[in-house]
């Protein structure tokens, strides 16, 4: 089966840790799994298993500072999550004003 | 879709939450409730071939011009006030692939209004369902929480 990569990126987003973790980088900034686990009610262990998801899901992406990892948002993945969004949004508009031209034309019918 | 200061954080103020939309319609919901219900009907605006049993727990088919299949699951029907499905995580497209996507829930509520009926459609990805409300002070209130 072939996954829509869209689907990764909610899939990665389905998850209440994960969305905090993405929350916490996008105001805080680059972060280690440590800083995120201080700041977040989850354990070190936790955080870096999410992470590695959402890494996964090219959310995030890693770059080595010494012993730990820095972590950091990617905006590409959101943007194309929030476009697809976008998408369903725009087929609605066009199924609404043919809803529109439907209940006219059924009225004028009768 | 952003404002400039926002094109390197797309996601501030965008949603991945929901997206919603409605339009009022010069008809009683009565009226408006067989076009949003009834396969024949829903195939005359949807864009796409309906097939839908329209009960809680039902299945439902869309088929688009391009072979392009996807189902549903029928959760809630009130008539004339209310139909909600789920679409599944996956399509199966005109060349037989099965393509997996985000599965979203569709809620189609009609209201009546002096002018007729409020038509809205709020379409959600599974994740946003029962998830509670988005802290005023994020800026990621899109996301979700």
């Amino acid at each position: 089966m072939k996954r829509d990569p869209t689907d990764a990126i909610f899939s990665a987003l389905g998850d209440a840790t994960r969305r905090q973790v993405i929350r916490a980088l996008s105001e805080e900034g680059p972060a280690t799994a440590t800083s995120l686990a201080a700041a977040l009610p989850v354990t070190r262990q936790a955080v870096t298993k999410h992470l590695n998801a959402l890494a996964e899901a090219g959310l995030v992406t890693a770059t080595r500072r010494g012993r730990e990892k820095l972590y950091q948002i990617s905006p590409q993945p959101l943007t194309s999550a929030v476009s697809w969004m976008a998408d369903l949004g725009g087929r609605w508009d066009e199924r609404l004003a043919s809803l529109r031209e439907h209940i006219a034309s059924s009225k004028r019918r009768r | 879709m952003f404002n400039r200061a926002d094109e390197g954080r797309p996601w501030r103020d965008a949603s991945t939450d929901a997206v919603e939309r409605e339009v009022v319609l010069p008809a009683p919901p009565e009226e408006v409730w067989p076009a949003v219900s009834q396969s024949d009907q829903i195939s005359a605006w949807f864009g796409a071939d309906a097939q839908l049993d329209l009960r809680p727990g039902g299945r439902g088919v869309f088929r688009w011009h391009d072979g392009t299949e996807r189902s549903v699951l029928v959760e809630e029907v009130e008539p004339p006030h209310r139909l909600s499905f789920r679409w599944l995580p996956f399509q199966r497209t005109g060349a037989n692939e099965l393509v997996t996507l985000p599965s979203t829930r569709v809620d189609i509520t009609l209201e009546e209004v002096p002018e007729g009926t409020r038509v809205r459609v709020r379409e959600r990805p599974a994740f946003s369902l029962g998830a509670q409300p988005a802290r005023a002070s994020s800026t990621l209130a899109g996301i979700g929480s």
